[in-house]
């Protein structure tokens, strides 16, 4: 009979909270980048979404995504419709010296900011309507099922032994992908100055990332699921990756622009955060320092790569949480070892070749639905509502002319 | 890996090193600061 541990309960709630506090991180971050005409309804997607998806997941999201398994490891059962049967005792499965009700908060808040990272991409231009739609099937249709896949103990990809200790795949590769998917379908922003449109408040986007790399420590030390070694582990490889991958990026920048950026070491260390998610249970920290450094390379060069390709995921998105968090999934893969925790698999540093397949694996088949749905949600939300403001209203800024507020009165 | 780890971070020492002191391109000038709000007359 599984029993409360205190100590363990503290430590997720205060991680769901820290968790929480993501979001909202994420709207100065995604609000910072864009144009001052268009920062309220920036940040109001990322807001709206903790209410929006706070509801759904109580109501339909958690049962879907850790619900008793259907039979086919694709999607959770029904047994828990709004909340029914998960109580302030432990669950038999998931997280099982704190109360259930807990483990579904700490949940809850990772659906909530999965969707919003993808508002980044159609920053700009999108219908409001349109995005309130967009998420509501997303959080339903693409997250919960990859959530079932990887995390439930009956999921597909947790039988193949696909390790994901946060959200490498569940949260950013998908995420990522549904960005590409989402700047192709709905175009380029109209009177767009090339090479991108210059963010209308830097220190907006450094708090931004601040408050992300703070709550990311419940993200990822939260998700030892207890108050432990394992969660002192995350907390140390998340920093240390963060942290070279942030003065990595600068230093590339500064090599190949001229200058140490500040909007690079902010973007530089999400990328950190994202590539050390899957891993940071798995990996020592001197691993930490190379997926660190690796990813600020590897993501620097995708955002330059997505300029050339002239695609308009206007906040880079793709670049920085598809790519990394596909790199930071196969890194998983090389690094992991058995040493750090004796209840995952060795990789193949660690004379297990076979983990970095099973991690391609997982990245393909996560990358692959999450393209494929969010194709046809973008398509099926466009017939109801079109997903794109007029051009003037484009042109007005949709602070004022979807929300009827302006963010500066100077 | 700790070798490895250690030579990444003497990489980015020697970067630092060779980094230009100038942008490659001209920055474009900022806007001129707003102006301080002055007090009302009495």
């Amino acid at each position: 009979m599984p029993t409360i541990d205190t100590g363990d309960t503290a430590w997720i709630l205060m991680s769901a909270a820290l968790v929480m506090l993501m979001t909202p991180g994420l709207a100065l971050f995604y609000g910072g980048l864009v144009r001052r005409k268009n920062v309220l309804s920036t940040i109001m997607h990322s807001f709206f979404i903790l209410g929006l998806v706070s509801v759904t997941w109580v109501l339909w999201g958690y049962t879907l995504a850790f619900g008793p398994d259907t039979g086919l490891g694709i999607i959770g059962a029904l047994d828990w419709l709004a909340l029914e049967g998960v109580t302030g005792e432990p669950s038999d499965t998931y997280a099982t010296t704190v109360p259930h009700l807990a483990f579904m908060a700490f949940q809850m808040m990772f659906a909530i900011i999965t969707p919003a990272l993808i508002t980044g991409a159609f920053a700009e231009r999108k219908r409001f309507k349109a995005f309130v739609l967009f998420a509501v099937a997303w959080s339903t249709l693409v997250y919960a099922p990859i959530a079932h896949w990887v995390w439930s103990p009956d999921g597909w990809l947790f039988g193949l032994g696909v390790l994901d200790f946060a959200g490498g795949t569940v949260v950013h590769l998908s995420s990522g992908i549904a960005a590409l998917v989402a700047a192709l379908f709905i175009g380029r922003r109209t009177g767009l100055v090339e090479p991108a449109t210059e963010p209308h408040d830097v220190p907006m986007t450094v708090l931004g990332a601040a408050l992300l790399w703070f709550g990311w420590f419940g993200f990822n030390a939260g998700s030892a699921l207890g108050a432990n070694g394992l969660a002192a582990t995350a907390f140390v490889t998340t920093n240390t990756a963060a942290a070279m991958a942030a003065i990595t990026w600068v230093t590339i920048s500064w090599l190949h622009k001229g200058t140490p950026s500040v909007l690079g070491a902010a973007i530089g260390a999400v990328a950190g955060l994202v590539a050390i998610t899957p891993a940071a249970g798995f990996v020592t920290p001197a691993a930490s320092v190379l997926i660190g450094l690796g990813v600020g390379v590897v993501c620097y060069g995708a955002a330059q790569l997505r300029l050339r390709a002239r695609i308009d995921d206007a906040l880079d998105v793709f670049a920085v949480h598809g790519v990394g968090g596909a790199f930071g999934a196969l890194a998983t893969g090389v690094f992991a070892t058995t040493a750090v925790n004796a209840a995952a698999f060795d990789g193949l540093l660690a004379g297990n070749a076979g983990q970095l397949l099973t991690q391609v694996i997982g990245v393909v088949t996560v990358a692959a639905y999450s393209a494929v749905a969010t194709a046809s949600i973008l398509f099926v939300v466009n017939l109801v509502v079109p997903i794109r403001v007029p051009g003037q209203e484009e042109e007005q800024g949709l602070d004022l002319a979807q929300h009827g507020e302006v963010a500066y009165q100077v | 890996m700790v070798i490895a780890a250690l030579v990444s971070f003497g990489i980015l020492l020697v970067a630092w090193i060779l980094a230009p002191e100038s942008p490659r391109t001209a920055a474009a000038a900022a806007d001129a600061p707003l102006p301080e709000p002055q007090p009302l007359a009495a």
